[in-house]
C-alpha cells in the first residue's frame, strides 16, 4: 500500500458514458492483485474523500494500472478530465481483490462499469474452459470484449448486442450445460442479488466484488460496512474496503 | 526547528496533533502507512462498554468542502479494546485518548473507570454524537446535564478527562463552562453538525440514518467561532478540532485559544494529513519566529 503521484499515461473514451484512464504507478501496480481498488484524490483540492476505482488491468512489468471510470457525479467528471501528462494521487493497492482458489472453470459476471474489475479478475484467472457473462445497457456502452482470455457472452437491455436479456440468463443456461467451480461477479446490486441467489441455491462458491461510498479506504473509519451473514446465523458489519471488497456470497446480505 | 511539545493536563506531547476520534480506528491501519509515534496523541474510535454494532449502511456521503457521517460509534468494545488493542498502541510512542460514551450517566462511569488500570493516557467523554439516541447527546445539550455528567463521571475517572461538546446548541460557552465547573480537565470541540443529504433521484435521504454529521473544512469557520468564544470563558485546556487540513489551519486554532488540535475528516482526503500537518506548524513557527507554538495559544487579535 502506497500514496503515489500517478502520472497519467492516457485518456480515452471507452465506451458510452465510460472513460478510460492508463496510470504510470509502478509502485501500486507492483503490488496490485484482480479485484482489488486504488483510492484517487479528485484533483481539485475541493473533494474531501477519495474515489475508490477498481482495477480493469495491472501490468507490472510496465508498472501501469487501467482503470474505467463513469463521470457520474462532480468527484468523477473531475477525474475523468485529466489529461495525459497530469498527475493524481492514488492510495493503493487496498483491499481484498478475487482469489481464483485454483479453479479450472470460472465463470465471470460483469454488469455496466462492473465489467472493469472482472476484466482484471479474468486477466488473473480466466482458463480455457471459462467463460464470461456481460450484461450492457446498448451495444454503445460494450468495452472488454476484444482482448478477453476466454469466451465472453454479451447480453444488452435493448437487444442491439446478443440477447436482449439479463445477464442471469446466458449465466444459467451455461450452468446447465457445465457447472463451474467458481463464480465472481461484479455489477449493479440487482445483478448481485441475482447472481448470489443462483450461486448460494446451486451451492456453487461464489465471490462478488461489492461498492460503497468510502471514507479512508483502508478500513480505519467504518463509513463502508456493509451487512455480512455469519455461519451462525447472526450477523456482523464488515467494511467494503478492508475486508472486501470481494466478499464470499454466502456471507452478503443484501437489503440493509 | 520549533520545539512544538506541550504537557496537556500533566500529559507530555510531543505536538499538538492528536488523530480525531472514529477517523482513524485505533490507529493500526495508519501505522501501515507511517509510524503514527510521529503524532502528539490519538484519541481512538469511541468506545463503549460491550461494543456496539452502528448504523446501517448508507453511513456516509461527500458535501460541499466535507461530508457527513452516521456510522453511529460501531466498536468493539472497551473490554476488546484493552485487551487486543490497547497493548500494541501503548507500544507506540504516542499519547493515548481513550474516547468513550455510555448509555446512562452510570454507565458512563463504568465506562470511565474500565479504563483505571489501563496505561491509557487520558479520556475524552462524547456526550455530542448526533448519529445515536443513546450515544450521548442527550447529556450533551443542556449546561444543567453537562454538569452533571461530568461532575459524576469524573468522580470515576483515574486519568484527565477530555469533555467533548457538541456545536448542536445555542450557546456552547455555557456547556463549556459547565463542563469546567463540573471537574473537566479540559473540553474538545466541536464535534460534528447535525445535517442531512438529498437524492433528488431517488426523492429520498442518502443517509440510512437519514441525518449524520458534517465534518470537514467547510465546519471550520464555525469550529473556530466557537473555540474562541470558549477560549474567553474557561481557564481549562481546549482541544480544538473542526476542518484542520494544514499547518496554518492548526495554528488559526492555536491562535483562537486551542492548546492542541485533533485532525479528523483530512486524514482521508491525505491519509499523511497528521504528520504533514506536524511538519507544516512547525515550518509555521519558524517563519513566524515563535519557539514552540504554545506561545501564540490565545493570541489573536480581534477587531
Amino acid at each position: 500500500m502506497k500514496d503515489i503521484d500517478a502520472k497519467v499515461l492516457s485518456s480515452d473514451v471507452l465506451a458510452e458514458g465510460l472513460i478510460r484512464i492508463i496510470l504510470h504507478a509502478p509502485e501500486i501496480a507492483c503490488e496490485a492483485k484482480p479485484g482489488q481498488f486504488i483510492h484517487m484524490l479528485v484533483p481539485d483540492n475541493a473533494h474531501v474523500l477519495r474515489r475508490p476505482i477498481s482495477l480493469m488491468a495491472m501490468d507490472a512489468a510496465a508498472g501501469t494500472l487501467t482503470l474505467a471510470i463513469q463521470p457520474k457525479g462532480r468527484g468523477t467528471q473531475m477525474i475523468c478530465s485529466l489529461k495525459e501528462g497530469d498527475t493524481v494521487k492514488c492510495l493503493g493497492p487496498l483491499g481484498a481483490g478475487f482469489d481464483g482458489k485454483g479453479a479450472q472453470t470460472i465463470y465471470f459476471v460483469g454488469g455496466g462499469v462492473g465489467v472493469a474489475p472482472i476484466c482484471g479478475a479474468m486477466d488473473g484467472f480466466a482458463t480455457e474452459s471459462s467463460c464470461a457473462f456481460f450484461g450492457f445497457r446498448t451495444k454503445n456502452h460494450v468495452y472488454g470484449m476484444t482482448q478477453a482470455p476466454c469466451r465472453v457472452v454479451a447480453v444488452s437491455d435493448d437487444g442491439s448486442i446478443g440477447e436482449r436479456a439479463l445477464v442471469t440468463k446466458p449465466l444459467l443456461e451455461a450452468i446447465e450445460q457445465k457447472r463451474p467451480d467458481l463464480i465472481m461477479a461484479c455489477g449493479p446490486t440487482p445483478m448481485l442479488a441475482a447472481v448470489q441467489k443462483i450461486a448460494n441455491d446451486m451451492d456453487i462458491p461464489c465471490q462478488l466484488s461489492l461498492e460503497e461510498r468510502m471514507g479512508c479506504g483502508i478500513g480505519a473509519c467504518l463509513g463502508c460496512n456493509v451487512k455480512i451473514n455469519l455461519p451462525d446465523g447472526t450477523w456482523t458489519y464488515k467494511r467494503v474496503c478492508k475486508d472486501g471488497p470481494v466478499f464470499d456470497s454466502k456471507e452478503v446480505a443484501f437489503g440493509g | 526547528m520549533a520545539d512544538l511539545s506541550l504537557n496537556l493536563c500533566g500529559v507530555q506531547m510531543k505536538n499538538p496533533i492528536i488523530a480525531a476520534s472514529g477517523t482513524f480506528g485505533f490507529g493500526r491501519e495508519y501505522d501501515e502507512l507511517y509510524d503514527i509515534s510521529a503524532l502528539g496523541g490519538i484519541s481512538v474510535k469511541g468506545l463503549c462498554l460491550g461494543g456496539r454494532m452502528g448504523n446501517p449502511p448508507s453511513r456516509l456521503t461527500e458535501t460541499p468542502s466535507g461530508m457527513l457521517n452516521c456510522v453511529g460509534l460501531q466498536n468493539p468494545g472497551i473490554e476488546s479494546f484493552i485487551e487486543n488493542d490497547l497493548p500494541w498502541l501503548l507500544s507506540k510512542d504516542v499519547a493515548v485518548i481513550a474516547n468513550f460514551f455510555g448509555t446512562s450517566i452510570e454507565n458512563y462511569c463504568q465506562a470511565a473507570e474500565a479504563f483505571a488500570n489501563t496505561g491509557v493516557h487520558m479520556l475524552e467523554m462524547n456526550i455530542s454524537c448526533p448519529n445515536v439516541h443513546d450515544g450521548g447527546v442527550a447529556f450533551g445539550v443542556k449546561p444543567e446535564s453537562v454538569y452533571e455528567i461530568t461532575k459524576a463521571v469524573k468522580a470515576h475517572s483515574r486519568q484527565p478527562l477530555i469533555v467533548k461538546l457538541t456545536p448542536n446548541v445555542s450557546d456552547i460557552t455555557e456547556n463549556a463552562l459547565a463542563a469546567q465547573e463540573a471537574g473537566a480537565d479540559a473540553i474538545s470541540l466541536i464535534n460534528t453538525l447535525t445535517g442531512i443529504a438529498v437524492d433528488v433521484h431517488k426523492r429520498r435521504m442518502i443517509l440510512a440514518n437519514n441525518t449524520g454529521g458534517l465534518s470537514g473544512p467547510a465546519v471550520r469557520p464555525v469550529a473556530l467561532r466557537m473555540v474562541w468564544q470558549c477560549a474567553k470563558k474557561v481557564s481549562i485546556p481546549i482541544i480544538g478540532l473542526g476542518g484542520i487540513e494544514t499547518g496554518e489551519d492548526a495554528a488559526a486554532f492555536m491562535l483562537c485559544g486551542a492548546q492542541a488540535v485533533q485532525v479528523g475528516t483530512a486524514n482521508f482526503t491525505d491519509p499523511f494529513a497528521c504528520p504533514r500537518i506536524a511538519r507544516e506548524l512547525g515550518e509555521y513557527c519558524d517563519a513566524q519566529k515563535i519557539g514552540n507554538p504554545q506561545e501564540i495559544v490565545g493570541t489573536l487579535k480581534s477587531y
